[in-house]
């Protein structure tokens, strides 16, 4: 069997979306894009690669290995689900060409057998996704699209210049572990961009609501995945020397997304900003067991990627759902759906009960391998912020399905109808995976990059299972005795992002004010050199005359009582010109680069 | 006051004793109280309104 970069498929299914109209020609090509591609990533084997020799380069377009292959597998089942999702609700080809491209370059990324062309694909992810937020053609996308791509801009920026000097350094392009230096640095911030560090994950809660219905789905899964991916090649177990001792930081920052994410999550009122925000949360899971660095940490790290991609977009799927139904998206303005529109409700309740960690449900697993593994390496402070966080997730979507399902409300809303048939499919085939992976994990681990560490793996530990039911069980309790406090209110959040916009606005002021004053300012002077060499070069010899006289009464006018200086002024207007020969030019010229030379041999070359 | 010596015995059981029957109840009526404190807390801050930019 010929194996293909999968990249290719989505690539050339975007090419020849325009050629196929607005109808059924087209559901069936990108029907047949989502299998073919699908066919592609799974017919993969370990080692397979493409080396494509550019210009002394030995660019990888495909590098097959156990890390890369599960990406793969995930990234284009879940965006023949999310094509699937989107057949009933996209009307554009140009926002079907945006996601094909964008799933495309994601896959080209994660099969990247070097950093050049890793980049090359990094930034048709970011220009791809921006057609999807401006797909909604509103003023709010708009703008947020905009500080979308500065932000991927500058992050794309620190990315390249770490490549180059990591190359200038090694001489080598292959994705590895980077040596420590500014490289690194810049690398890392590269990376930290598309994975949401705090505090440069304010374009994901900003950019993420404001993209289409069937948009939101795509960008849930790829971006931030791609990211803990590179991290995953580049800074496993990444360590900075504190007072001599090893710490882990990129697993505490893990730590402090998990935390961060959810505490912002539960106050939001729109539906998707609260799943964006658990976005952050739960990478920030996957960066912990990345930054942990050991075979069981890293194997958690990707089984969360794997967990996360279907439950996250499957809670993606079934808001886009709510809002195509309803046209609302508020936990205020919703409510009592569950009779209306039942599929959506269960399925986002399996997502729900996925992602908050319950027993029998994928994050369960993978959550609990994370944890495991911060606990084998005495990460005790880790420990507690990634438990509670998982505390906060199962709160956050507590209220999440309770206001938009549940509740009972005299809202008109209640008469609305169940999603699309082709809605229906992707969110209970993704749901179905959620659950399959819950009770038998093992279909997981043997896919995962560390199989053996993985099948060593017991999830359903008496200890580990009780203690989950009685920490959840609890939290739920809370919430039916706290309900009103952890209501959702009509509120404008402020995150990190109010202090880069402010910053923004200072900058703006600051090169509109100050810096157009100091450049005219500039302007000005150079303005009157420039004009000075006009008049001087016009007649260099009457000019001079006219530079000399001038001098010479300025000097004068101490001992000369009467002032010439009116006089000396009228001289430029009086004096008649002359011209100089093209002979008499090149002479002076000549003279006034030997005289250059001459300073040059005594001063310069000659100089001991 | 109560609270602090709440939140010291959760830690300190966390870090030393978590088999302790209910530690994990304990926990998780712990962490409600943290996100409710903290949501609230920061709640304070915000402007009330149609949630945009």
């Amino acid at each position: 069997m010929i194996e293909l970069p999968p990249v290719l498929v989505y690539l050339l299914g975007a090419a020849l979306i325009p050629l196929f109209g607005r109808g059924r020609a087209r559901k069936a090509l990108l029907v047949a894009v989502a299998f073919i591609g699908l066919a592609c990533s799974f017919s993969l084997r370990p080692q397979t690669s493409w080396v494509v020799p550019l210009s002394g380069f030995e660019l990888t377009f495909l590098h097959a290995d156990r890390l890369s292959l599960i990406m793969g597998y995930i990234f284009s089942f879940i965006g023949a689900a999310a094509i699937i999702y989107s057949l009933d609700v996209v009307k554009e080809n140009g926002e079907y060409i945006c996601g094909l491209l964008y799933l495309g370059s994601a896959l080209g990324a994660v099969f990247a057998g070097d950093f050049f062309t890793l980049y090359i694909f990094w930034e048709i992810m970011a220009f791809s996704s921006l057609g999807l937020i401006w797909y909604s053609r509103t003023e709010r996308a708009r703008n947020a699209g905009m500080r979308y791509i500065l932000f991927h801009l500058f992050g794309g920026c620190a990315f390249l210049a770490g490549i180059i000097i990591h190359f200038m350094n090694t001489g080598n392009i292959a994705i590895s572990p980077i040596e420590q230096g500014i490289g690194y640095l810049l690398l890392l911030i590269g990376v930290g961009v598309n994975t949401a560090f705090i505090p440069l994950h304010t374009w994901l809660p900003d950019s993420y609501p404001k993209a289409t219905i069937a948009g939101a789905v795509f960008m849930s899964v790829y971006t931030t995945k791609t990211g803990v991916y590179v991290l995953a090649r580049t800074f496993p177990g990444a360590e900075a020397f504190i007072f001599g001792h090893p710490f882990h930081f990129v697993a505490y920052i893990g730590g402090l997304m998990a935390l961060y994410g959810v505490i912002f999550a539960l106050m939001q009122n729109d539906v998707r900003k609260l799943l964006s925000y658990h976005i952050v949360s739960q990478v920030g899971y996957m960066v912990a067991g990345i930054g942990i660095g050991t075979a069981i940490g890293i194997n958690g790290g990707i089984a969360h990627v794997f967990n996360h991609i279907l439950y996250k977009a499957l809670l993606f799927m079934c808001m886009g759902a709510v809002i195509y139904r309803t046209g609302r998206m508020n936990l205020t303005e919703l409510g009592g759906l569950a009779k209306r529109m039942p599929v959506t409700t269960i399925t986002c309740v399996i997502a729900a009960l996925s992602i908050s960690g319950v027993v029998g449900f994928n994050g369960y697993v993978s959550k609990g391998m994370v944890i495991h593994a911060a606990e084998l390496s005495h990460m005790h402070i880790l420990v507690l912020a990634l438990t509670l966080a998982s505390v906060g997730t199962f709160l956050s979507f507590l209220k999440l399905t309770y206001f938009t399902f549940f509740r009972h409300t005299e809202n008109d809303i209640a008469r609305v109808k169940e999603a699309p048939l082709s809605m229906l499919v992707a969110m209970s085939l993704t749901a179905f995976l959620c659950v399959a992976i819950g009770v038998y994990p093992k279909m997981l681990y043997v896919i995962l990059p560390d199989v053996g560490a993985a099948m060593h793996y017991d999830a359903y530990t008496p200890g580990h299972t009780m203690g989950t039911l009685q920490l959840l069980a609890m939290t739920a309790f809370m919430f039916v005795a706290l309900k009103v406090l952890i209501a959702p209110h009509e509120r404008i959040t402020y995150d990190i992002d109010y202090l880069y916009r402010k910053a923004g606005r200072g900058i703006i002021w600051f090169c509109e004010k100050p810096l157009m004053a100091f450049a005219g300012a500039i302007d000005g002077v150079l303005k009157r050199i420039a004009d000075s060499f006009v008049w001087f070069s016009r007649n260099p010899v009457a000019a001079s005359v006219i530079l000399l006289t001038a001098t010479g009464t300025k000097l004068m006018r101490p001992l000369n009582y009467v002032s010439k200086e009116a006089e000396v002024k009228r001289l430029t207007i009086e004096e008649p010109r002359e011209r100089l020969s093209i002979g008499t030019g090149v002479l002076l010229v000549l003279i006034f680069f030997l005289v250059y030379l001459i300073v040059m041999l005594i001063h310069g070359w000659l100089a001991p | 006051m109560v609270l602090g010596i709440m939140v010291l015995i959760a830690l300190a059981l966390f870090l030393y004793e978590r088999d302790t029957v209910g530690f994990y109840f304990l926990y998780g009526a712990m962490g409600v109280g943290f996100f409710v404190l903290a949501t609230n807390l920061l709640s304070m801050i915000q402007k009330e309104g149609r949630q945009d930019d």
